[in-house]
């Protein structure tokens, strides 16, 4: 159970790697932000699942 | 019949071209496969934070296959409600916020289809997240703590699908009249609010929907079930429903 | 049969009334302005014929239909600023606006690509209308009231937030659309109303203060008026002051060298100003005689 199976973590990361994918597709497609972009960059590149969450919940003003 | 599939079919078109009809799901997979993994990992975890007391570690036992799905669904209950509530806050009190409800009011609908167009569109995303969610979760339980019979955790996330879709429903309802952020905050404090009168006197609140989720659990855990709470959900999101046709008939134009 | 009837329409918001009792009617075919300054009740009485705000009292029927029945189907409206959903394309917004008037796909389809060349916004047509410009939503508006090839149009200021080149383009195409259905417009602008209208209904605090066709509502309310305007010199400036104490004048307005003279007679006063101004050798820019504007028949309605 000590090494880390990579077959097992793997599409967890991936899928983590995606939502922050789709997160940056679309900041750059956004009109209005709320707060400064970067933040939100930060927030989808560093903050784990709960900061793309709260990108897509709050960080856009339209849709 | 054919107006409120046009009103589907931009509602869906908005949940894509927001992403929504994406990021949504993939939230609840990552939510689904994540319990499991955690579980199974636990010790490794502990391990590497270096104050877990010695004891902890030597007497971790890996949970039941039951357990962990049960756990995955919780998930669904805390942070996918908390995620579908805010996803959904804006569909009736943004259009009327915005004054998009004006155009579409002129035109020959009535307000019952416009709200279930809505309603339609959050069931979809709700449907795909959960069912994908729980297919990922129940792929890792079986892979890593046992095989569960499919007819059960078919089951058990249906019932809390609809747990959900009470939340769902209640957050369309307040946004029918609310701005969005305080609908979303309204719903969730009901749903929080059943399940806190749940957990206190789960006897005589059997009937709540709030019991879903226990209910969910026992499907998993012994394969037992009862129909009071599910009808009294049906009845809740039917009601949300209806309320939220009223008002938006009431609510044309920007307040 | 009128196209539109309305009998005794009131709107009261909080014990106020803001739209106070009015009665029109409105055959088919017609253009109409709901001329008056803001405030006047028109925005209410647009959104009350468009199913938009309920009734406090009175009756609208449609082509002789019962008080009170959904003629939404038949009906174009446009708001005064009108909201999209700025993700979408102008073509998608309007196969959507389409389909809920009742339109088939294909027919929905057609009609969208039709109705968007014709208000100049083909090549806009899959573009997002987030990057529209103010003049493009105007267009967008009118088109998508347009589409379903409604029986009365209802728009509410089409052109007042738009740029003098908007202005123009908007005008145009209300120019050609007048030509094939009914159409309500409001405005606060008279010249607006004179351009395509052949009728108007004069609106001002909720009530209506006059209404008619603008022929109609011109003789009625012409009076004789002579304008005159001279060079600025002194004493032509003190030959139109000595003007406007003669027996012909009844009432005079004079300033920066222009007069607007009431009279009894214009052939008499026409006779006696120019000859005077000839003997006197005062230097004549403009010199009109006639009835008055629409614009004083506005301003005298309205009791500015």
């Amino acid at each position: 159970m000590n090494d880390i199976n990579w077959g097992l973590i793997g599409p967890l990361l991936a899928l983590q790697v995606l939502l922050a994918v789709i997160g940056l597709i679309s900041l750059t497609k956004a009109e209005q932000v709320r707060g400064p972009r970067w933040m939100w960059v930060l927030f989808l590149i560093f903050g784990n699942l709960l900061g793309s969450i709260a990108y897509f919940t709050l960080g856009r003003r339209d849709l | 019949m054919r107006r409120l599939w046009t009103l589907y079919l931009r509602e869906l078109l908005e949940a894509v071209r927001s992403y929504r009809l994406v990021w949504v799901p993939v939230v609840f997979i990552i939510l689904g496969i994540m319990q499991p993994l955690v579980a199974y990992y636990m010790p490794d975890i502990l391990a590497a934070s270096s104050n877990a007391p010695a004891a902890l570690l030597e007497n971790y036992e890996l949970p039941g296959a039951a357990t962990v799905m049960a756990q995955a669904l919780g998930q669904y209950g805390t942070i996918g409600m908390l995620v579908l509530a805010l996803a959904g806050m804006n569909s009736l009190a943004g259009e009327r916020l915005s004054g998009t409800f004006e155009l579409l009011m002129a035109k020959p609908l009535s307000p019952v289809s416009i709200v279930a167009a809505k309603w339609a569109a959050h069931l979809t995303v709700l449907l795909l997240a959960v069912g994908l969610g729980t297919a990922g979760a129940a792929y890792y339980t079986a892979l890593l703590m046992g095989q569960l019979p499919w007819s059960a955790v078919a089951a058990a996330s249906s019932l809390y699908a609809l747990w959900l879709l009470c939340a769902v429903s209640l957050t369309l309802f307040f946004s029918a009249w609310l701005r969005g952020p305080a609908a979303a905050g309204l719903a969730l404090l009901l749903a929080a609010g059943m399940s806190l009168a749940h957990s206190l006197l789960p006897s005589q609140t059997g009937w709540l929907p709030a019991a879903l989720p226990g209910l969910s659990a026992a499907v998993l855990a012994d394969g037992t079930a009862e129909a009071g709470p599910v009808i009294c959900a049906l009845l809740l999101i039917l009601a949300c429903i209806a309320g939220a046709s009223l008002l938006t008939g009431r609510h044309k134009l920007p307040d | 049969m009128p196209l539109l009837e309305v009998a005794d329409l009131r709107k009261t918001y909080g014990g106020r009334p803001s739209v106070d009792g009015i009665s029109f009617s409105i055959e088919a075919g017609r253009c109409v302005a709901l001329l008056g300054p803001n405030g006047a009740g028109k925005t209410t009485t647009l959104r009350m014929l468009a199913g938009l705000l309920p009734l406090t009292s009175g009756a609208v029927s449609f082509a002789g239909g019962s008080p009170g029945g959904d003629y939404r189907r038949h009906l174009g409206y446009l708001p005064q600023a009108p909201a999209f959903y700025n993700w979408m394309s102008g073509l998608e917004y309007l196969m959507f606006s389409a389909k809920l008037s009742g339109m088939r796909t294909r027919e929905a389809s057609a009609a969208s690509a039709a109705v968007l060349e014709r208000v100049g916004l083909k090549e806009a047509a899959r573009r997002r209308i987030g990057g529209y410009s103010g003049g493009m939503k105007q267009r967008l508006g009118l088109a998508q009231a347009l589409v379903h090839r409604p029986r009365l149009l209802l728009l509410d200021e089409p052109v007042s937030a738009l740029d003098p080149i908007g202005r123009r383009e908007v005008m145009e195409l209300l120019r050609e659309i007048r030509e094939e259905t009914t159409v309500i417009f409001s405005t606060h602008v008279l010249h607006d109303a004179e351009e395509i209208c052949d009728e108007v209904i004069l609106m001002n605090q909720g009530r209506i203060a006059e209404q008619g066709t603008l022929a109609r509502l011109r003789t009625e309310y012409s009076l004789p008026v002579i304008r005159l305007a001279v060079a600025g010199e002194q004493r032509a400036v003190r030959w139109l002051e000595e003007l406007s104490h003669s027996a012909l004048v009844n009432g005079a307005e004079i300033s920066d060298g222009k007069a607007l003279l009431n009279v009894s007679d214009v052939e008499l006063a026409r006779r006696m100003i120019l000859q005077s101004a000839a003997e006197l050798d005062i230097p004549l820019l403009h010199f009109e005689a006639g009835s008055s504007t629409l614009e004083e028949l506005f301003m005298k309605v309205v009791g500015a």
